[in-house]
């Protein structure tokens, strides 16, 4: 029996009961899901507000680095059973859910926080993935803090 | 000659009014020589092509990297997705 590793790139609504039951097996006890969503007012410095982002993915190197991601979660915690990594694309507006990382296991102390917290902070390195924001200012690309380093 | 094709993303697509360039190139041209041609070539990349991350065949790729043959190259700023 394979387990389910759901990656996607998408333009339609993240659905996040689906991706739900997909990654729960008969085996499994617990899931935690992380999702992000677009923000409308920032309170942490430059304070401001967005009006919408609109995200842009090179799609199969982005396919590539999730399985990457994927791969790296199953190493470290190789309990979890299924995750689901799913960025979405285009144009979206304040407080839509845009990114989803789900882990799931026989019991939560299968390490399925953990997973979860780092497959969101493992997109944010290396799935070439850019989101633009638009504002009071108008629009610019949002540039990552993260430079990879050969072998990632 | 190396028929190859680069990719431009984000902030690069925006400056390069484009989102691929076909190129021949020397068999030989490494990625920090395929900077230095673009940043000739296109001056409005110059800026961005100082800091930018480049990927061959969707893998992340380094200055020393020879860009091997019809090889598919990408330039983009660090990510900022999720």
């Amino acid at each position: 029996m394979s387990l389910p590793t759901i990656l996607s790139i998408t333009e339609a609504e993240i659905d996040l009961n689906d991706l739900l039951a997909r990654i729960t097996l008969p085996t499994t006890g617990a899931a935690a899901i992380f999702t992000g969503m677009v923000r409308e007012v920032t309170s942490r410095e430059p304070a401001h507000e967005t009006l919408f982002l609109e995200y842009e993915a090179y799609k199969p190197m982005a396919e590539a680095k999730m399985q990457q991601v994927a791969d790296e979660i199953r190493k470290r915690w190789p309990v979890v059973e299924g995750i689901a990594i799913v960025q979405r694309v285009g144009r979206l507006e304040p407080q839509t859910p845009t990114v989803l990382i789900a882990c799931s296991a026989a019991h939560r102390e299968d390490g399925v926080f953990d997973a979860a917290r780092y497959g969101i902070d493992r997109l944010k390195e290396i799935v070439p993935v850019w989101k633009k924001e638009a504002g009071a200012g108008g629009e610019w690309w949002v540039e990552g803090a993260y430079v990879p380093k050969p072998g990632e | 000659m190396n028929k190859i094709k680069v990719l431009f993303f984000a902030t690069l697509r925006q400056r390069a009014g484009m989102k691929a360039l076909e190129l021949d190139v020397p068999d030989d041209l490494d990625v920090q020589g395929l900077r230095s041609q673009l940043s000739r070539d296109y001056p409005e990349l110059r800026e961005s092509l100082k800091t930018v991350v480049v990927a061959i065949n969707r893998e992340f790729a380094f200055d020393e990297a020879v860009i091997p043959a019809n090889g598919e190259v990408a330039l983009f700023p660090p990510v900022s997705g999720g």
